[in-house]
């Protein structure tokens, strides 16, 4: 037995890269379809949204980069659906710089193609990236046009009919931001403790435990942790509306759904490895304090 | 032209009086340092007193605190330059020596050069970085989507394998700190996925009570997130907006000096 845990401890780690490549890519390949429990955070961040008219200006801002994509890329294409299912009218813009725009656009592109209806500029607007995240926001306090004089295309917000009854971020109801780093920390403390709009945050996994400070303070009104989050997120909005229930059911395209069979198998995987690595630690410790120096 | 006072204060504060602090600093180390901290403090706090006094000079929609915020927008902007221009001059001396790993820079270089000349051309076409008029991708948005986001998004898959692998050697219970961090972190991980309903797929008699243990395990990973976590992150937050506050503070008195980045016999 000693043995094989002194083997354990010595194990080569691509052994180990091996266990998690076959572990990730199997689910995905063969999805489990494991079920989905949803948390208060994602509940109260669904609600909020579900609360809102038909009309009403909302914010999506995307604030990652391809480095989070499956854990991001999910909450924000789940959120315009969401949006455009309600009729809301949707102002996106991106602030983070390694890609932003780029997933910004990508992701309109996936979802504006599931509603032929849709008219840019009437029901949703890309106002593009601009620099300086912080800055940005306390100037859409004053005036969007000034942070934002034209759109991504070069079209000044006068000639968008969208944003004629939109002079600054008091007009928008919600600013939902899909996060990776601090710029989803300054969409709390800029737009919502100095403008007072509701701020929905779907960070990722890693950066998700800061914002339960600001959650259990008000001050977040709803929040999707990671991968799991977005899932969660999923799973309310097709249970909400049946339409999509099909589209997540059939799509080949990544979900945050897909996803967690994955991730539920990595975390088994580490917490094994993590119990193996331990028993085989108290072993071999307890033997080499019994063996004569 | 419209002079209002806060756009000649704003002159005044934020281009006459650093000109003048140029010119002057020519044949005056000491001055050269001086001017910097006047500036500095006019632009701290200014902010700071347009909360408490709302006069439109100062807060309204062209007072002062409004236009620095568009000012800070367009400074952040050459931040950006600043950086490419820091990437160009370090990858250029390494190639010019030929220092160790000189090929990485070359890379590097031939890749913002390429994605930035692509960038220029698209805002110089008119066409941008997103779809050209017939619907097909930009140079620019060819190179983000097929090179630039899948080097992204595989440099940072290659955490899941680092993280098994430290989880296997080097999570352990070596002391009740350390042990404590093991049963919360294993507890949350646990937690966060159908882990029991997964490891009991096999046998379908134990999917009820996977069920159920699954929800107690989310729920008691909730509340370690609500609880224990929300408090120390809270404490965390707290102290840090007290020390950015307090350096602010000590930025805008002079105290803090260090960003002037002075050299010799310039110390005020």
């Amino acid at each position: 037995m000693n043995r094989f845990f002194e083997w354990l401890l010595n194990l080569d780690r691509r052994w180990i890269y091996l266990l998690v490549a076959v572990s990730l890519i199997t689910p995905i390949v063969v999805p489990i379809g494991l079920p989905v429990s949803t948390t208060a955070s994602t509940r109260r961040a669904f609600e909020v949204i579900e609360a809102l008219q038909p009309g009403d200006v909302v914010w999506l801002s995307f604030d990652y980069g391809p480095s989070s994509t499956p854990e991001n890329d999910p909450m924000a294409d789940a959120f315009l659906r969401q949006c455009f299912l309600k009729k809301l009218r949707v102002i996106v813009t991106a602030l983070y710089p390694l890609g932003g725009l780029g997933l910004a656009n990508n992701s309109l592109a996936r979802v504006t193609a599931e509603f032929p209806g849709l008219r840019y500029g009437e029901d949703y607007v890309n106002l593009g990236y601009k620099d300086g995240a912080a800055a940005v926001m306390r100037s859409l306090g004053e005036s969007i046009s000034k942070a934002f004089p034209a759109d991504q295309s070069g079209r000044p917000l006068a000639d968008l009919p969208m944003m004629r009854g939109v002079q600054n971020i008091h007009q928008v109801k919600l600013v939902f931001t899909a996060a990776t780093n601090l710029i989803g920390e300054y969409w709390i403390t800029q737009a919502h403790a100095q403008f007072g709009t509701p701020v929905v945050i779907g960070p990722t996994a890693v950066s998700a435990p800061k914002y339960y400070a600001y959650l259990n303070a008000g001050q977040l009104a709803g929040m999707l942790g990671g991968m799991k989050g977005a899932a969660e997120y999923e799973k309310l909005l097709r249970e909400k509306y049946p339409q999509l229930d099909q589209y997540y059911a059939q799509t080949r395209r990544f979900t945050a759904t897909k996803g967690m069979d994955g991730q539920t198998v990595l975390h088994t995987i580490i917490l094994i490895f993590i119990v193996l690595g331990n028993v085989a630690y108290l072993r071999t410790r307890g033997r080499r304090r019994r063996e004569p120096a | 032209m419209n002079l209002d006072f806060s756009r000649v204060a704003l002159m005044v504060f934020f281009f006459v009086i650093p000109v003048i602090g140029i010119v002057l600093g020519q044949n005056s180390p000491a001055l050269r340092g001086r001017i910097p901290l006047v500036v500095a403090f006019i632009a701290g706090i200014i902010p700071i007193i347009a909360l408490y006094v709302p006069k439109s000079f100062l807060s309204g929609p062209e007072g002062m605190s409004t236009r620095l915020d568009q000012w800070l927008i367009i400074v952040a902007g050459f931040a950006l330059l600043l950086g490419v221009v820091n990437v160009l001059q370090n990858s250029s001396r390494k190639i010019a020596r030929k220092d160790s790993g000189w090929i990485y820079s070359a890379v590097l270089l031939t890749g913002l050069l390429l994605t930035g000349s692509f960038g220029i051309w698209g805002a110089i076409s008119g066409h941008g970085i997103g779809f050209m008029p017939d619907g097909s991708s930009t140079p620019f948005k060819w190179v983000e989507d097929r090179i630039f986001q899948p080097l992204q998004s595989t440099i940072f898959s290659l955490l899941a394998f680092f993280m098994a692998s430290a989880a296997f050697r080097a999570f352990r219970a070596r002391n009740t700190e350390a042990t404590i961090l093991l049963v919360a972190a294993g507890l949350v991980m646990a937690g966060r996925v159908p882990l029991l309903e997964f490891l009991a797929a096999p046998f379908p008699p134990l999917q009820p009570a996977a069920a159920a243990g699954s929800r107690f395990l989310g729920g008691l990973t909730e509340w370690i997130m609500d609880n224990p976590n929300g408090a120390a992150q809270s404490g965390i937050i707290i102290g840090a907006a007290l020390g950015a506050a307090s350096m602010a503070m000590r930025i805008i008195l002079g105290i803090e000096r260090g960003y002037l980045g002075l050299g010799a016999g310039e110390q005020t």
